[in-house]
């Protein structure tokens, strides 16, 4: 027996953030409280820009490391790229503290009861919760492994890596406890399901192929016949499970109520950053290991993509809560990411990749910007609370409005270029007929986005509206870098869409 | 199977001693009715009413369970490293060390947050 | 590409040689056997526990029934059966009467894997003094002993009474800390062994017996097998200092019998363990395994060194119990959990660290300079480090720095002040009223401040 080697090289990056998550949670051991919060928050950006770095001079490299479990290539790479640009103003948002005057916008004790002496002094003292920036870790590395898995096992751990932190993240709110909890546990008891339906079906693909590995798999798909009963299960209980992470229809319940519920800067994080992760597994694992069955799963797909941009636009029409309406957005901005992965090609991974980059950038503002509107209770994100926002604080109103009109998708921002790439590639593969839906709920989707942007500018403000706080370099930046990102893929989408295409290649 | 197989004879043996001899002495034994002896016992004094479903348990014991839990798997990965050490080499040695400390780190975590404290 | 093993080879892995091919007769008179050494091993323990703790307290103990008082047990245990069988009445009854039971049957069942002997002629036919044997076989035995806990919580949980529930969460609470350094403890072996397998284990033991070799391993064992089985000193569970009787207080007649057979059954299997995984099992000591070529390791004479063993273990038992007083709660779970598990885990690194080396070719004596070096370096910061951090403890941002202020009325009811508080001067106004004034004073204060 030899012993397997590993390419320690090429699994850098994830080594870095995981790492880094660990060291966080020995400095949440030892390290005295007053100083810990900025020793986390350097940690954690030292670690993200180190793996940034480390994956660009990884850029051309194609292999299949750890024991052909790991696969590190052009759309890994690219989502890993992407997922620590992300992690990186996630982070930042994380780290405002001005907004809630000094502390940062999670509890202090996640463990306090709400409404508690004990919060109460916890707040007093101004106890800062730093917990977060591990957990943050280790949920980073999980989605950085998620579209590197070339194995069914090391996918379900990257899965569960990835979650079980978010979960923990969404129930922190320093305000709103009881809303905040209760998502948390809803996200968790769902969450938890679709993860027993994608082991569950990961079991049944076992079964069917009898190796683990997206290779083995589609060499089984080839050479075996009968038993498709079961091969045909498991690829159906798999996509479930990630289905459920992207959000689609009908596996989105948990959408709305998590992202109201959870803290912004969270919902910001996991709204951008699961769903790259989630779309690069499923990538994967479709065009990988099950692309020689694709006339059998095209089918269910079609279906839900058409579902999900329906009913994403249609409920969001009839949210009257901001961060609601962003949620029922993003599901619907999964389906029309769905579109292009139903055509199997390499323009459709170009496509998506692109698409992700450019909607993760857009929707981490859009977030960003809802935790600077604020009243006495914390957030205001009823919609009648932002009319007239555009009078009292022009700059943020347009800069929301500025990602609202992308995730509409209009000219000259991201969203139109991505959307533009999508419809086309799954013209190019030869859904016709997703297209047609796309176009239309797209238009009906504008409608509701422009709604908005009417409320903020044409109506007159609100006599006790709430108050627009002035945050910290921290979130300012972030949004900037959002804005910047947001207009020039708009205007100049060539050099990402370029590497987009260069990355298109699965190595098998 | 076969090797599991007599274990299921001493159950049978253990298993007829153990209801035998309960049934035996529920036979044997006197019965005399007595309400207070059928009370709970709380030394002498009016026993506490137990709450419907047993109550809750203190919190303290679920934490020492989910530290055990994380404790028990780390063993059972232990054991069949340790018994095909000789066979795993320098390679089995590190990723066992680094498991050991990935495992070690709540530890100390629990250890230093009080998690480890019983009163 | 990783391959994956045909299900026939995993078949040819779960084999252990000699074990598996005995007629249906002998396993029937092994499987008795075991019983009736078991029960009679129980009868025995509780006497001689009773004689050795009587002549450590200058007492006599039991002599009136039987030679010597021998057959006391015996005695007390009919006795038992012939007594009211009392249930309460706030008790959940299935579970109530089906907890001893549950007690009882996997204590038995450790014995099936432990080896009392080499091969042996029985009626014509050669088998090993072993009932079974499998690939992982003291795995089996910490599974069938987890069991075996089961009968403990479910007594105290369904007496429907608080001592007995309270028994019952300390019991498994110590239990399930006590597993793990148990647990961690036969890695050592497992190293050295290279098999889970009772019967190998004995085997690789025939030139050096794994307890000297693993002197630290053998020790936490001894420590945690203590616990393992609630006896004294980390007898908590049923301290009847404060809880009466434990987990066992509403229990009576054969039931409670059955307890008490399962924790003195429960003893000789620890026991059984640890011969066979530390002092060579049923192989003869040292001096008389060298005499006429080992003819005291082979046919029925290795049932005595077993035994030897087995009482030489129970008496250790007892000579705690004789001489050790019970500790508190918090200090035994810190014991169990601070010292035992890292020490374990330390030592488990550096037994493979070590046997690693020796594997790759380096030098016995360069590893013995290392090897100690390593120690004495572990010695001294195990001394060094107390110092620092119990110094830095009382100023710990963590935990509140001040001592609380003595509140007389502290929970509603007055209470007496503890060693380090000072009782406040009594205030010379009429009855309650200072109390209620200082008490409003200090809400105002909290949120504001």
């Amino acid at each position: 027996m030899t012993a397997p080697s590993i390419e320690y090289a090429a699994l850098l990056p994830m080594i870095i953030v995981l790492g880094a998550g660990v060291v966080g949670v020995l400095v949440e051991a030892f390290v005295p409280r007053r100083p810990r919060h900025a020793v986390q928050v350097g940690i954690a950006l030292l670690a993200l820009v180190a793996a940034l770095v480390q994956v660009v001079r990884l850029r051309d490299t194609e292999i299949i490391g750890a024991v052909g479990s790991v696969a590190i290539d052009g759309p890994a790479l690219f989502l890993q790229g992407t997922l620590l640009v992300m992690a990186i103003i996630s982070v930042m948002f994380f780290a405002e503290r001005r907004i809630e005057s000094g502390g940062n916008a999670f509890a202090p004790a996640a463990s306090s009861l709400p409404g508690s002496e004990d919060e109460r002094v916890l707040v007093r003292d101004r106890v800062l919760q730093t917990e977060i920036y591990p957990l943050t870790m280790f949920s980073v590395g999980g989605m950085m492994l998620f579209p590197a898995a070339n194995d069914l096992l090391v996918m379900f751990i990257a899965l569960e890596v990835l979650s079980l932190p978010l979960y923990l993240l969404c129930g922190m709110a320093r305000r709103r406890r009881l809303l905040s909890q209760e998502a948390a546990m809803k996200y968790f008891l769902l969450g938890a399901f679709a993860s027993g339906f994608f082991l569950f079906g990961a079991a049944f693909v076992y079964g069917y192929a009898g190796s683990l590995e997206f290779a083995a798999i589609d060499a089984a798909l080839a050479a075996r016949v009968g038993q498709e009963g079961l091969l045909l299960a498991g690829v159906g209980l798999m996509a479930v499970g990630l289905l459920f992470k992207i959000g689609a229809v009908p596996f989105h319940a948990w959408t709305p109520d998590v992202y109201q519920g959870a803290p912004s800067q969270v919902t910001a994080f996991m709204a951008a950053c699961t769903k790259i992760a989630a779309f690069g597994a499923m990538l994967r694992l479709f065009y990988v290991a099950f692309g020689g069955i694709r006339t059998d799963w095209q089918p269910m797909l079609w279906a839900v993509a058409i579902i999900t941009m329906v009913v994403g636009i249609v409920v969001a029409l009839t949210q009257t809560d901001v961060k609601r309406m962003l949620a029922y957005s993003s599901i619907a901005h999964a389906g029309f990411i769905l579109t292009a992965l139903v055509a199997v090609d390499e323009v459709a991974i170009a496509a998506i990749l692109f698409y992700l980059a450019a909607y993760g950038l857009t929707t981490l503002g859009a977030f960003a910007v809802v935790t600077l509107v604020r009243d006495a209770g914390g957030e205001a994100t009823h919609l009648s609370k932002w009319a007239g926002l555009g009078k009292r604080s022009p700059l943020l109103a347009a800069t929301f409005g500025l990602f609202l009109l992308a995730l509409a998708g209009i000219p000259l921002t991201s969203g139109f270029v991505g959307k533009l790439t999508v419809f086309a590639a799954a013209f190019q593969g030869g859904a016709m007929p997703l297209v047609i839906v796309g176009v239309v709920t797209s238009a009906v989707a504008a409608f509701f986005y422009v709604r908005v942007i009417v409320l903020m500018f044409f109506s007159d403000p609100a006599p006790e509206g709430p108050t627009v706080a002035v945050p910290s370099a921290w979130t300012v930046v972030g949004i900037g870098a959002a804005v910047v990102a947001t207009i020039v893929l708009g205007i100049l989408p060539g050099p990402l869409l370029e590497l987009a295409e260069q990355a298109a290649v699965f190595v098998r | 199977m076969e090797l599991y197989a007599p274990m299921i004879g001493l159950i049978v043996v253990a298993a007829v001693f153990a209801v035998g001899s309960v049934f035996a002495s529920s036979m044997l034994g006197p019965k005399r009715f007595n309400r207070v002896r059928l009370d709970s016992y709380e030394c002498g004094i009016e026993p506490t009413p137990q709450p419907v479903g047993g109550g809750r348990i203190p919190i303290k014991y679920y934490l020492t369970a989910m530290t055990f839990i994380i404790f028990d798997i780390e063993i059972i990965f232990l054991y069949p490293w340790a018994v095909r050490f000789d066979h795993l080499g320098l390679f089995g040695f590190v990723a066992m060390v680094t498991f050991l400390f990935l495992i070690t780190v709540p530890f100390i975590y629990e250890w230093r947050r009080g998690g480890l404290e019983w009163d | 590409m990783i391959a994956y093993p045909a299900l026939a080879e995993i078949r040819a892995v779960d084999q252990v040689e000699g074990f598996g091919d005995d007629p249906w007769w002998i396993i029937a008179i092994k499987c008795l056997a075991i019983f009736v050494i078991l029960v009679l091993m129980t009868l025995f323990t509780i006497v001689f526990e009773r004689k050795v703790v009587a002549k450590m307290q200058h007492r006599v103990g039991p002599n009136r029934v039987g030679p010597k008082g021998w057959l006391q047990s015996l005695a007390d245990g009919v006795k038992l059966m012939l007594k009211e069988d009392i249930i309460p009445k706030a008790a959940d009854k299935i579970v109530y009467v089906l907890a001893p039971i549950v007690a009882v049957v996997p204590a038995f069942l450790i014995f099936a894997v432990i080896p009392l002997g080499p091969e042996v002629s029985m009626f014509g036919q050669t088998t090993r003094l072993q009932l079974t044997d499998t690939p992982v076989a003291v795995l089996l035995v910490l599974a069938i002993a987890s069991v075996g806990v089961y009968g403990l919580m479910l007594a105290g949980w369904s007496s429907g009474s608080t001592y007995p529930l309270l028994g019952g969460l300390r019991s498994s609470a110590q239990v399930i800390s006590y597993e793990l350094a148990m647990g961690l403890s036969f890695v050592g072996v497992f190293l050295f062994a290279g098999t889970m397998s009772t019967s190998g284990i004995v085997e690789g033991q025939e030139r050096l017996w794994y307890g000297l070799i693993l002197v630290p391993s053998f020790v936490v064992y001894l420590i945690s097998m203590v616990g393992e089985v609630n006896r004294a000193p980390f007898d908590l569970p049923e301290a009847e200092g404060e809880l009466v009787a434990g987990w066992g207080t509403e229990y009576s007649s054969i039931k409670y019998a059955l307890f008490f057979l399962a924790e003195y059954i429960n003893m000789v299997n620890v026991s059984a363990l640890a011969t066979t995984l530390f002092l060579g099992g049923w192989r003869a000591p040292w001096p008389l395994s060298a005499i006429n070529d080992g003819m005291f390791n082979e046919g029925w004479w290795p049932l005595l060194w077993f035994f030897g063993k087995v009482i030489a273990l129970l008496f250790l038992f007892i000579w705690l119990r004789g001489t050790l007083p019970r500790l508190r709660y918090d200090q035994f779970m810190k014991f169990g959990w601070k010292v035992l598990i890292p020490v374990s885990l330390g030592w488990i690194v550096l037994v493979a660290g070590m046997r690693l080396a020796l594997n790759e070719g380096v030098q016995r004596e360069e590893l013995m300079m290392w090897g100690g070096g390593a120690l004495a370096a572990i010695l001294v910061a195990s001394f060094v480090i107390p110092l620092f951090t119990e110094r830095r403890a009382d100023v710990d941002e963590d935990e509140p720095s001040a001592e609380p202020e003595f509140d007389p009325f502290a929970g509603g009811h007055p209470v007496p002040p503890l060693p380090d508080q000072q009782v406040p001067a009594v205030p010379v106004t009429a009855g309650g009223t200072a109390d209620e004034t200082t008490e409003s004073e200090a809400r105002e204060e909290g949120p504001s401040a």
